[in-house]
């Protein structure tokens, strides 16, 4: 089992490690979006009024064959309405929900439209390359998992041990099973609930078998899917508010968090509620479907037994429900998975390191850029990703690329430079980037300050700048420990360990 | 407040819980004190409390949040609680002494299981 865990760590590792970062991330995505959209960042709202967003979407998209309209939560203080524009795309806005006013277009992916997506989907869309590959990482965790408690000689007795005053190669390896072996419950759920979300996806015989490749079928059964077409006559359009009145007390006073209006203006439009998430783990499915002219209930749907329990294991991993002291653990615990995967590859490293100087093998050399460009590189991206956000005006364009592209492409160009970096100066790399981390989130959070005026005391003193505050308090944490790793490093002469001159000498 | 109070209570039952576990094994006691690690029955009244605490600290994340939620608040909580022991255990252990001055204060006969202990794995935990 030893071999296995070793290969599908160090081949899958800067993957995995790819995977749980913007996971982690992904669990604040939204507070994300409020700090890269300093437009969004109002005063939350409970409930909208419905006569100025009509009047909003029948300007926007007088039209579309629907408008789906989000509606704002906790975490989300404005109505993001979809539709298709005049050249068929699928497209959003952003609209102040009392006032129906739009909002500027966001020029950015932020978190909801970069981090997490590539959380899943690695941003591959050919083929639907980057699911498969975050499959494989899915079931590469599960494997890892499984054999490192296997592989794990005293799991019981070094259950309480970390020792960090022991040489490295020691104290990364108690670091390693620490955050393996505590978390493993939390890390085990992730990566199993995560390949039962993509199921379409990982096992399409769900759908080509059971009901004869026809999707919409499926889609109806599974998730309440209900259309007709349109009459091409006028129509009307009863009053919203009733409506979601109405659903509320057949979902026991729970609102809905989604209103879609299908074929809007005519005469056979029907109005889709989606019940919220905000309440319950369970991500439900529970649906009503009103005729638009009349307001009367045309339909209701609740999950069937089997998607009841998909969509708890989909809730588990989507945390799209109300609970701040979950939020804050899932936060830590993927980041526990982080550093699992970082010390992992430090100790294959410093086990090796000697060994393979002596021998003039280039392994660790290799790993070593790969571990330093997967780990500090990505976050080293990541906060390009978000000064760049703080430093591109709104209406920046370049090389035909508009501000939010630039944005993704300023996150892979640095991404790669940081792998370029760590292979040239393999010993002083950690540092220096670590030096690099510092300075770019420190950066960050004076740009926000700069560019919005939500500086920290302003921040924490209104609620609603809270998200905005936290991702400050956030950036500022990572820049003191990346500070005092960098600083440690330094203290410890370049590179870690006495490895150093054994690998000069090698040269 | 009531949601905080209790939440309070959850990580505080968790952290002790794991705290006694953690006293029970040899390692662990001799960060923290100079005795012998408890044996006997003393390691099985550690146990037991620090299972307990753990138990409790269930049941006021049931009482918090209902079943489900409940469930994967105290799942999750308590690998975060038992990290923190962790961390105490290595750059704190200072502030767990008082709780094992306690343990080892907690009736007679500490000299006699003295002499059986050998200090690497008296308590065969590696293979519990």
């Amino acid at each position: 089992m030893g071999w296995l865990h070793t290969w599908a760590g160090v081949v899958l590792g800067a993957l995995l490690f790819a995977v749980f970062w913007t996971g982690t991330l992904s669990v604040f995505d939204k507070e994300i979006d409020r700090w890269m959209m300093p437009e969004t960042r109002l005063a939350a709202t409970d409930r909208p009024s419905w006569p100025p967003l009509l009047d909003t979407a029948r300007e926007l998209a007088p039209d579309a064959p629907f408008w789906s309209f989000f509606l704002p939560s906790e975490r989300v203080p404005v109505v993001r309405i979809f539709y298709r524009n005049s050249a068929g795309d699928f497209t959003f806005r952003d609209i102040e929900p009392r006032t129906g006013v739009l909002l500027p277009d966001a020029g950015t992916l932020a978190g909801t439209r970069f981090i997490f997506p590539f959380h899943y989907s690695l941003h591959l869309r050919w083929n639907d390359l980057g699911y498969w590959l975050v499959g494989l990482a899915g079931m590469a965790t599960l494997v890892l998992l499984l054999s490192g408690v296997v592989i794990h000689r005293k799991i019981f007795m070094d259950f309480f041990t970390f020792r960090p005053d022991r040489k490295l190669p020691r104290s990364s390896l108690d670091l390693h099973n620490l955050t393996g072996v505590l978390a493993l419950p939390f890390h085990f759920v992730m990566a199993l609930s995560g390949l039962i979300i993509f199921f379409t996806i990982y096992f399409p015989t769900v759908v080509s078998i059971a009901y004869d490749g026809d999707r919409a079928a499926f889609n109806r059964d599974a998730f309440g899917s209900f259309q007709r077409d349109a009459a091409g006559v006028p129509g009307s359009l009863a009053p919203l508010d009733r409506m979601a009145a109405e659903a509320t007390r057949i979902w026991g006073g729970e609102p809905p968090y989604f209103v879609r209006v299908w074929h809007p203006g005519d005469v056979s439009a029907t109005v889709e509620m989606r019940r919220t998430v905000a309440r319950s783990v369970d991500l439900n499915v529970d649906a009503v479907h009103f005729d638009a002219a009349t307001g009367e209930v045309l339909r209701t749907h609740a999950a069937a037994p089997v998607v009841h329990v998909q969509r708890f294991i989909a809730g588990l991993h989507f945390i799209q429900f109300e609970h701040w002291p979950l939020r804050w653990i899932y936060f830590l615990l993927g980041l526990s998975g982080c550093v699992m995967i970082a010390t992992g590859y430090i100790y294959w490293l410093e086990t090796r390191r000697k060994r393979h100087a002596a021998q003039g093998l280039p392994g660790v050399r290799i790993v070593e850029g790969l571990t330093v460009g997967s780990v500090s590189g990505i976050v080293i991206a990541t906060l390009t990703f978000f000064v760049t956000n703080r430093l591109l005006p709104f209406d920046t364009s370049f090389v035909g690329q508009d501000r939010a592209a630039l944005e993704v492409w300023a996150f892979y160009l640095v991404w790669l430079v940081t792998f370029a970096h760590a292979w040239a100066r393999h010993g002083r790399a950690w540092r220096e980037q670590c030096w690099a981390i510092a300075g770019l989130a420190v950066l960050a959070v004076v740009l926000n300050a700069a560019t919005t005026g939500d500086h920290l005391v302003r921040s924490l003193a209104h609620r609603h700048l809270w998200p905005v505050a936290g991702m400050d308090l956030l950036l500022l944490f990572g820049a003191a420990v990346a500070l005092l790793t960098a600083l440690r490093l330094a203290r410890r002469g370049s590179a870690p360990g006495p490895s150093q001159d054994a690998l000069k000498e090698a040269e | 407040m009531a949601g905080w109070l209790l939440l309070a209570g959850i990580v505080t039952a968790a952290y002790l819980g794991f705290v006694l576990l953690a006293l029970a094994q040899a390692r662990p006691w001799q960060r923290v004190s100079q005795a012998a690690p408890p044996t006997g029955i003393r390691r099985l009244a550690l146990r037991t409390l620090g299972g307990l605490a753990l138990l409790l600290s269930l049941v006021l994340c049931l009482v918090r949040d209902g079943p489900s939620f409940g469930a994967l608040l105290w799942a999750t909580a308590i690998s975060i609680a038992a990290a923190a022991v962790v961390f105490t255990l290595t750059w704190r252990p200072a502030v767990l002494r008082p709780l094992a001055k306690m343990v080892a204060a907690s009736g007679g006969g500490w000299r006699v299981t003295q002499r059986h202990d050998k200090p690497d794995d008296p308590l065969g935990a590696g293979r519990a």
